[in-house]
């Protein structure tokens, strides 16, 4: 058991939960404004952990929709997951055993992936760094859940504390740190450009994030083609 | 939306929210990926990073929004800067947020 990587790894997900903080409490209100439980919604929020996903949820309980159109929505939000996941794996492969691996995958969101792959251009990944950032995440997007379902229609608005430019910073700070070859710099702005005019002329992949996924093929794609010709 | 409807519906994301994370790394790491699908794979990050960071700051709320009113596009300058020059998480995130609040509060 290597300590100082649990430590780090809890250390890192500070600013995700920080970001986390007034999602999860979003969440867990409105969650009680459609009739769900404290109960159920912060066991949607362990679950589930897919933020996107359970606001799409809620909206379309909201609307009278059916489960299943819930559920077809979701599998379209969470594929950039299979995604994600792909990639890390030639990082993980001979630092973590893959049935930890593969359990504590549950954790992976943008937040964990993004700071995790950072982590990892440097350090060799290691399981109790992977528990400690998913886990701590993950928590802290349960505690945020409860706290907003329970506290309810008390909460003051968070956006006076700045709290919702937590995330974005987050992005703008791991994508600055991300890139090393100027071919990443190309791909993140081709990604980028490619993302939002995708949701402009098809504007449910807004909303079901599919525009990042299509985006990302592509822009990786042209990095991979731009790379072999020079 | 009754009970019980609630908790199929929970169990029915759980499901496909946790195979699309759990799968790829369960079932691929015993495959070898060719020099190639390892590059392709190493632009992923900088790809879904640069969509995030532009969809969060330039569609806060779903849609594409160019206006001066986008707080987030003004908060996004110094957070920027404070990224580029320290590369820390933390000043960008206290930057980040001390910027949007005052933006809120005073704009």
């Amino acid at each position: 058991m290597r300590r100082n990587e649990l430590v780090l790894g809890m250390r890192d997900a500070f600013p995700i939960v920080l970001g986390y903080l007034p999602l999860g409490m979003a969440f867990g209100v409105l969650a009680g404004e459609v009739g769900f439980s404290i109960f159920q919604a912060t066991m949607m929020s362990v679950l589930c952990f897919t933020g996107a996903g359970q606001y799409i949820a809620i909206g379309i309980v909201q609307a009278g929709g059916a489960i299943i159109t819930i559920i077809i929505a979701n599998v379209l939000v969470n594929l950039r997951y299979f995604l994600f996941a792909t990639s890390m794996v030639p990082k993980l492969k001979g630092n973590v055993p893959t049935l930890w691996a593969a359990i504590l995958s549950y954790g992976l969101t943008d937040e964990t992936y993004a700071v995790a792959m950072n982590r990892y251009q440097t350090h060799r990944p290691s399981t109790e760094y992977m528990a400690a950032l998913n886990l701590t995440a993950h928590a802290g997007w349960i505690s945020s859940t409860l706290l907003g379902a329970w506290l309810g229609a008390f909460i003051t608005n968070t956006d006076k504390l700045g709290l919702g430019f937590a995330l974005p910073a987050m992005y703008i700070c791991l994508l600055v740190m991300v890139i090393g070859r100027r071919s990443d710099c190309y791909v993140a702005i081709l990604t980028a450009v490619l993302c939002l005019i995708i949701g402009y002329f098809f504007p449910p992949t807004m909303v079901n994030l599919s525009n990042i996924i299509i985006a990302s093929i592509i822009g990786a794609t042209l990095g991979v083609l731009f790379n072999e010709r020079s | 939306m009754s009970a019980a409807e609630i908790w199929i519906m929970i169990i029915g994301v759980s499901i496909v929210s946790l195979l699309p994370r759990i799968l790829p790394v369960a079932l691929l790491s015993r495959m070898e990926f060719s020099e190639a699908f390892k590059e392709w794979l190493s632009y992923i990050a900088p790809a879904v990073l640069g969509a995030l960071a532009a969809l969060s700051v330039i569609a806060p709320n779903g849609q594409i929004d160019f206006h001066a009113s986008n707080l987030y596009l003004w908060a996004a300058i110094p957070t920027i800067i404070v990224a580029v020059r320290t590369r820390s998480l933390f000043y960008s995130l206290t930057v980040g947020i001390v910027s949007m609040a005052l933006l809120y509060n005073f704009m």
